[in-house]
This record gives structure tokens, C-alpha cells and sequence, in this order.
């Protein structure tokens, strides 16, 4: 991953001004922002998504083309984090230029040297452009996936190389750590937390500057700053690309929550299957060592501060607070009744301060750009920004970042390019299996914390899936229930047997076995499954059910009363034939046909036996001509 | 999570005669003893070390964390009880190509049934298991972060994204292929 920083020599205030004001702007010119005297530089994304479409072999081609053009000394490659945009990766980016190339190759990547850098002409066939409906071409930055966006907490992904810490300092990196050792009191700093109105983005949304509070006021010798990396909702890639594309930026903000709280111990922890993340934050830590940034008496404060990383072992209970305090500890994650609360007894009964990845990476700007910048933006109480992991029927999957109060119109339409394969949009699903369901219909809702949850769902941590018409809403909240049945801690009745006996019914249901009492009974135990968990998990596991139990009811009817399953999906309660004018007559259908309910001669219509079907759809898959229908 | 039947296992080996440290390669002893000095500290080393030892060995065998839990000073019940809990540490082999079908919300909602559905029609694995010459494992993860790429699948630490059935049959079928064939060096499988 590109150099390790040279800051092997730890640097003082000076040696950090200096190299803020010789790289401030050529970063800038990364970013977009005006800028003069950038020098050329090829920025190739090496976020998660990009990288397992190749783009590291891209970023070699680019500099061995360099190399072979003579030009390796006078333009650089830089691997940067997630841009953003994965769908359309491997993306690169020529800078100063602001010329955004998408879906780049080996091939790609020769002309893009040979074209762009030595001709002077932009490849249009490779670069990323938008034609508008007025008739106007978009490039680049200009597309509304990035126009719409507004960056805070991923100011530096896909700007900075993570792995060189010089470039998060010349983006006024640690810049507010510095000030929050020589020129604010701690109680300055919570001040500007609490003003900025910033709220945890892990899920519950609770105001970050009480919590810093708490822990700053509660007694003890020691105290312990956690970042909670544990990203359990099964859809969501936002702090991964955070602590893959911007590491410094979490270590900055939890350095700043220790001088303030009076910890001197922190720890981050992360999930085993992000192995890139805990990389690259394991080499951020080391350069943040090495440049005196952590340790012990930082840049001569001292004040001293350090980071361990923990990585967790694939349980989602393990993302809640409570639970994730004992596998720090060493023990099964397994959550304890609050109060006491982790800010007076958390890690080894000390106050502890956890926040989300998000959450950290917010609270460098604020303390640099001030609270009323960050509360001007977002809603009357929910300020700022919010990451979101855009997926699932939408043209524009990705990362994307947007003030609070924004509408999921313009996130669906604009942002995320609207659904593909001319199907329509149905619902959005936000918070993981602890959320609900958004139905179209509420595309217009300004998003806050209020607002979702006034809609039976949460704003969550960030996963946005978005729905079209072939999403069947009742195998959707099977599916999330399925899953909190594997996750559920097991420690209290109604979360463990509970949630199994909704899974049961959902199952029913899909079956086209279930009849109407069934419904009325996955409500009333979905209320009481929420009213009698000890944690969150369970508290919230009924709410994929119970919301789309409210806005999709006629989905359930339709599958009890009618047998029919009206998005498609569920397999049992389809029909299948075939199209006598479509079929070829391949006799692939046959093949693969399980029960051998297919019957017919090759270059002759096929039949399917209805008596013989199991309905598991082999046929509908394997068909070349499309000539299997289902309904 | 953890069954009666494995935690009888577990109690058979501790109470069992022969010294179960006997069963434990000297090499991993040594791993986990070299771990243990380079990071001094308590039981809370116990998730960190576990994690050490998989990714040498590819698995946990109860004898290593019998052998585990005795340098740490607590129960072997105690620590398979942490074993058991974390879907992340495993007591069986894996396959020489570990195959990670990603069931994440994105990925669902883009058909991933019908890439568990094809690799059970290719080479008969249900999630969980191994096929007998140890050439395949099959488990389900949620979201590899290449939502953008759904449905996807992990094999090793590669990542195979727009799978269809058909092409699942064909990357299953390569790779069997290619493992019949000798070549020079592995490819990185560690289990
Ligand atoms: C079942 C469950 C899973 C959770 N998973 C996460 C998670 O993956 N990441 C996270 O930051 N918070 C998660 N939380 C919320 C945490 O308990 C806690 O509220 C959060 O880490 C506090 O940080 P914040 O105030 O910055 O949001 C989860 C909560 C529950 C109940
Ligand atoms: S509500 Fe569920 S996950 Fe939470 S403590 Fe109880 S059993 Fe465990
Ligand atoms: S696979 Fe399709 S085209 Fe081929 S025989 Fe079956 S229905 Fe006809
Ligand atoms: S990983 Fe490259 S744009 Fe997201
Ligand atoms: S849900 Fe499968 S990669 Fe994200």
C-alpha cells in the first residue's frame, strides 16, 4: 500500500505547520478545491470494492506505462481509499484535471497514460460522465453522485493515501488535536461537541457530547476510549472504508476524547473479516507512533495516549456496547443490563467512552471548523452529515454522504441514479436487521433520526438497501429474522425462543402455509419480544416484521388468503410453464429439472408436469430463451 | 451455538488419560508460547491468541484450546465456551479452497440463494460443510463490502462478483481442475 510515511523522526508543532503548507495544495487539488501549482498525479482507488476488481494491477500498469513514457519521476500513482463510487470501479483519477475514468483495465490504464497524459486528450470511452435531461454532459465531480454530496466524516477518502501520514496531516490532520492540548480546556471541547449537536452514528443516536461528558465527570484513576468497528448490519460497508481510507482520522478524534475524558488507553475494535482495515489501521498506529503523534508526552504536552486494535470474531451481538466491552475483555460477547452504563462501568468496570467509527471521524472538523458550521447543517435535530452504504436495486452502488434531512428521492433518483433493469422502487430497508422498511410512498420524508423512526424504522448505522417490485417484503423480514436467530446471545427467553417462533411463522408464510391468526400473532409477540429483551438486539429484532407488516400488509394477505407471492419470489407459491413461443426446444429445463417434471423432445416444446414440481426454479434459471414464466 | 454433544467432547478430553498436550504439534505449542510472551497480560488475551493459532492452522482442534486455556489459567470448558459463541473460530478442518458466500442484505436482495444453490448442485457442500477430499468448504458471511459487485462470493481471499449459477458451476469446476493438475507452490489456500 503505497509508503510507509518517512515521519520515522517525531515531529514537533513546526515540522507539522510545514508540511501542512507544502502538501496543502496538492491536496486540495485531489479534493477538488481550488488550487494552484498541483503537480500531475494518477489517483487510483484502493478501497475494498475496487481492489477485488483489480485495481491495484491497475495502479502497477499505470506506473510501469509511466515508466516506459518516461515520465515516472513527474507523475505519481497514488492508491487512495473508497471514492465512492464502487459500482463503477476501478476508478482513477487524473488530478489536477478533476477527470474521473471508470471501469479501468490493464488496457485501460495504457491509454489513459498514453491519451490523456500524452496527447492531451481525455479517453472519453473510459471517463465518467452523465448525460443530463436537459441535454447537458456531466463529468467527473459534476455527476450528481458526487454533486449532491456533502463530506465530512469521509473528507479524505479517496483523497489521502491511508498509508501516508503526511498527507492526512496537509488536510489539517491532528491540527485539531493540537488545539485541543495547547489552546482549548476539556470542557471547551465537550462544549463544541455538545453545540455542534453531533449524535453517535452507530445507531442509537445519542447526543456525543453528554456521553463525553459523563465519562469526563466520573470518578476513576483510569478510563478507557473505545471505537466500536464491529459494522454488524449485514449490508453496510461505512466504517470499513473509514478505517480503511481514513484511519488517522479515528485516531485523531479518539486521541482528542482522551486528553478531554482523562483516558490514556484506547482501543479500536474491529471485525475479523475486515482484514484490510485492520492493515491498514495497525500501520496508521505505527506511523502515528513513530511521528510522536501517540505515546506518551504528545508533541511535549504531556499528555499520553495510545491505541491497541481488537479484532472481534463474528458475532453481531458483539457490535452492541456492553457485549463488546467483554470480548475486549476476553470473554463471549454477551450484553449486560444498563444501568451502569460503559461512561461510569465499562472496560474492567472503568468509565469508558464508546463511540462509532463515524462518530470519531466527525469530531477533528468540528473542533477546526467550529460547532456552528457543523450544526447549520441537517435538521432541527439531527446535525451534520450521514454516511450511507448505498445497495442492492440501485444504479449507483456505493458510499455516499449526505446532510441530515435530505430526501431518499434525491438519494434514490439523483444520487443513486435510479433503479436498473426498468423495474420501479418499492422500499428502502435502513438500520440492518435492527431497521424497518421506508416505503416508496415516504420518498419524500426530510431523513433524521425522528423522522425514520416515526416510520418504524432507524436511521441505524448506515446500510441503505434499496427495493424494487421483485423484492417479496415477506421473505425480506424472514430473511433478517433468520439472521437474528443465528445472532441472538441466547441469554434472555423471549429474544432466543421468541424470535425463533416468528421465524417459523414467516416461514409458513412464505410456504403458502400460514392462515390469517398467524399474522395477528407475529404482532402481538413482535410487541412483546420488544418490550421484554434486555438489549437492543432483541428489542429491535421484530421491527423488520412489524414494519413491513404495517406498510405491506396487503403483501402478507396476499400470501395468506390468495397463495400468491405478488413480488415473485417466494418459490413455493409460483407456477411455472412455459412459453410455447419461446421455447427453443434446448432441453436444458429438463436437465436440470430435479423431480424430472420436464418432459419433451430436443428442438420441441418442453412441458412441465405441475403434479411433479417442487417449485424450486431450476428451469427459470437455466433457460436461455427466457421462455420459463413463474407466477 | 455450542451443543451438550461438543461439550462432552471437550470434558472427554480433559478428563481423558493420555496427555493431550501429546496430540498438540510441538511447532504449535511454540506459537502459542511465543504469542503469549510477546504480548504479556491477562485473559483477555484469549480471543487474540485463538486468532493467532487459526490463521496458522485453519482451525482450532480441542487439544489447542485445552492447551490454550491451561497457559492462561482458566477452564478448557470456559474457553470453547468463547470458541463455540464466535462464528469466526472453527474446530474443523477447512477446505483447501474455502468458499465464503456472502448472504449480506445487498446480496440477497441481488438472488444469492442461487449461489448457494449452485455450488450445492456442483459439488453437493450445504453451508458448514467440507467436501471428503477437503478440496472445499462452503460458509456463509455477511457483506464482503463489494455490495456493488452482488452477489458475491469469497474463495480464499479472492473476490468473484455478478455470480450467476452458471457461473458458479464453471469457477467450482476450474478450480477442481486446476487442483488435479500438479503444479508448483499451493494457491494460498491455508486450510
Ligand atoms: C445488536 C446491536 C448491534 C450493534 N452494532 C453496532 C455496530 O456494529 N457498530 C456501532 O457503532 N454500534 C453498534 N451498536 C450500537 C452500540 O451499542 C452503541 O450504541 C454505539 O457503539 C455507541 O456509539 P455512538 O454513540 O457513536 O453511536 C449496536 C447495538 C446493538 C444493540
Ligand atoms: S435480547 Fe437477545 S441478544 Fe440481547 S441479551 Fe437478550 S438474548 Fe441476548
Ligand atoms: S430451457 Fe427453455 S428453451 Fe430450453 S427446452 Fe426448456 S423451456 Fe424450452
Ligand atoms: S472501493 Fe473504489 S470506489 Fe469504493
Ligand atoms: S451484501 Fe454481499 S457484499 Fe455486501
Amino acid at each position: 500500500m503505497g509508503e510507509i510515511a518517512p515521519a520515522a523522526a517525531p515531529l514537533d508543532r513546526t515540522a507539522l505547520a510545514e508540511l501542512r503548507l507544502r502538501l496543502a495544495e496538492n491536496l486540495r487539488a485531489r479534493a477538488g478545491e481550488p488550487a494552484t501549482g498541483a503537480p500531475r498525479e494518477l489517483l487510483v482507488c484502493a478501497g475494498g470494492a475496487c481492489i477485488s476488481c483489480h485495481s491495484l494491477a491497475v495502479a502497477d500498469e499505470l506506473e510501469s506505462a509511466l515508466a516506459a513514457s518516461g515520465r515516472a519521476g513527474r507523475v505519481r500513482v497514488v492508491r487512495v481509499g473508497c471514492m465512492g463510487l464502487c459500482e463503477a470501479g476501478p476508478l482513477v483519477v487524473v488530478s489536477p484535471d478533476g477527470v474521473y475514468y471508470q471501469k479501468v483495465d490493464r488496457e485501460g490504464a495504457r491509454r489513459i497514460v498514453a491519451e490523456h497524459l500524452g496527447a492531451g486528450q481525455v479517453v472519453r470511452e473510459l471517463e465518467l460522465a452523465w448525460d443530463a435531461p436537459d441535454g447537458r454532459r456531466l463529468a467527473g465531480r459534476e455527476v450528481p453522485f458526487f454533486a449532491q454530496q456533502v463530506k465530512i466524516a469521509l473528507r479524505n477518502c479517496g483523497v489521502i493515501d491511508p498509508a501516508a501520514i503526511e498527507e492526512y496531516v496537509a488536510r489539517d490532520g491532528y491540527l485539531a488535536l493540537e488545539k485541543s492540548l495547547f489552546e482549548l480546556s476539556a470542557d471547551d471541547v465537550i462544549a463544541d461537541i455538545k453545540s455542534s449537536g453531533l449524535r453517535g452514528r452507530g445507531g442509537a443516536g445519542f447526543p456525543s457530547g453528554m456521553k463525553w461528558q459523563f465519562v469526563r465527570e466520573a470518578p476513576g484513576d483510569e478510563k478507557f476510549v473505545v471505537c466500536n468497528g464491529d459494522e454488524g448490519d449485514p449490508g453496510a460497508f461505512m466504517d470499513r472504508s473509514l478505517l480503511e481510507g481514513d484511519p488517522h482520522s479515528i485516531i485523531e478524534g479518539m486521541a482528542i476524547a482522551g486528553r478531554v475524558t482523562g483516558a490514556s488507553r484506547g482501543f479500536v475494535y474491529v471485525r475479523a473479516e475486515y482484514p484490510l482495515a485492520i492493515e491498514r489501521l495497525g500501520n496508521a498506529l505505527a506511523a502515528a507512533r513513530r511521528a510522536g503523534l501517540l505515546g506518551e508526552d504528545i508533541l511535549g504536552s504531556g499528555f499520553g495516549f495510545d491505541i491497541e486494535i481488537r479484532i472481534g470474531a463474528g458475532a453481531f451481538v458483539c457490535g452492541e456496547e456492553t457485549a463488546l466491552l467483554r470480548s475486549i475483555e476476553g470473554k463471549r460477547g454477551t450484553p449486560q443490563p444498563r444501568p451502569p452504563f460503559p461512561a461510569q462501568h465499562g472496560l474492567w468496570g472503568k468509565p469508558t467512552l464508546i463511540n462509532n467509527v463515524e462518530t470519531w471521524a466527525s469530531v477533528a472538523p468540528i473542533l477546526l471548523r467550529g460547532p456552528k458550521w457543523f450544526a447549520a447543517i441537517g435538521t432541527g435535530r439531527s446535525k451534520g452529515t450521514k454516511v450511507f452504504a448505498l445497495a442492492g436495486a440501485i444504479r449507483n452502488t456505493g458510499l455516499v454522504e449526505v446532510p441530515m434531512g435530505i430526501s431518499l428521492r434525491t438519494i434514490v433518483e439523483e444520487i443513486g441514479g435510479g433503479i436498473p433493469n426498468g423495474r420501479s422502487f418499492k422500499a428502502a430497508q435502513s438500520g440492518g436487521p435492527s431497521g424497518g422498511c421506508i416505503p416508496a410512498a415516504a420518498a419524500d420524508v426530510a431523513i433524521d433520526y425522528e423522522s425514520l423512526q416515526e416510520l418504524g424504522s432507524i436511521m441505524g448505522s448506515g446500510g441503505l438497501i434499496i427495493l424494487d417490485d421483485r423484492t417479496c417484503m415477506v421473505e425480506l423480514a424472514r430473511f433478517f429474522l433468520e439472521f437474528l436467530v443465528e445472532e441472538s446471545c441466547g441469554k434472555c427467553p423471549p429474544c432466543r425462543i421468541g424470535t425463533r417462533v416468528m421465524l417459523n411463522l414467516l416461514e409458513r408464510i412464505t410456504k403458502g402455509e400460514a392462515v390469517p391468526a398467524d399474522l395477528d400473532t407475529l404482532e402481538a409477540l413482535g410487541r412483546h419480544i420488544q418490550h421484554t429483551s434486555l438489549c437492543d438486539l432483541g428489542q429491535t429484532a421484530p421491527n423488520a416484521v412489524l414494519s413491513t407488516l404495517r406498510h405491506f400488509r396487503a403483501e402478507y394477505d396476499a400470501h395468506v388468503l390468495e397463495g400468491r407471492c405478488p413480488a415473485g419470489q417466494c418459490k413455493a407459491l409460483l407456477t411455472y410453464t412455459i412459453v410455447a413461443e419461446a421455447c427453443s426446444g434446448c432441453a436444458l429445463c429438463a436437465k436440470a429439472c430435479p423431480s424430472g417434471g420436464i418432459t419433451g423432445e430436443i428442438k420441441h416444446l418442453h412441458v412441465i408436469d405441475q403434479e411433479l414440481c417442487i417449485h424450486c426454479g431450476a428451469c427459470l434459471s437455466v433457460c436461455p430463451t427466457d421462455a420459463v414464466d413463474a407466477v | 451455538m455450542s451443543t451438550g454433544n461438543e461439550l462432552a467432547r471437550v470434558a472427554a478430553a480433559e478428563t481423558g488419560t493420555g496427555k493431550p498436550e501429546d496430540a498438540v504439534a510441538p511447532e504449535t505449542l511454540a506459537l502459542i508460547d511465543t504469542y503469549l510472551r510477546d504480548h504479556p497480560g491477562g485473559t483477555e488475551r484469549l480471543i487474540p491468541v485463538l486468532h493467532r493459532v487459526q490463521e496458522e492452522l485453519g482451525y482450532l482442534p480441542f487439544p489447542v484450546i485445552k492447551a490454550i486455556a491451561e497457559r492462561l489459567g482458566i477452564s478448557p470448558i470456559q474457553a470453547y465456551g468463547v470458541v463455540s459463541f464466535y462464528h469466526f473460530f472453527t474446530t474443523t478442518p477447512r477446505g483447501r479452497y474455502q468458499l465464503k458466500v456472502c448472504m449480506g442484505t445487498a446480496c440477497f436482495v441481488r438472488n444469492a440463494n442461487s449461489v448457494l444453490e449452485s455450488v450445492h448442485e456442483t459439488i453437493g457442500l450445504e453451508v458448514g460443510g467440507v467436501t471428503k477430499d477437503r478440496l472445499f468448504s462452503l460458509e456463509q458471511v455477511r457483506c464482503l463490502g463489494a455490495c456493488g459487485l452482488a452477489p458475491a462470493m469469497m474463495v480464499n481471499n479472492e473476490v468473484y462478483g455478478y455470480l450467476t449459477r452458471a457461473g458458479v458451476r464453471k469457477l467450482l469446476q476450474g478450480l477442481r481442475a486446476k487442483a488435479r493438475t500438479p503444479h508448483p507452490g499451493g494457491e494460498g489456500g491455508n486450510g
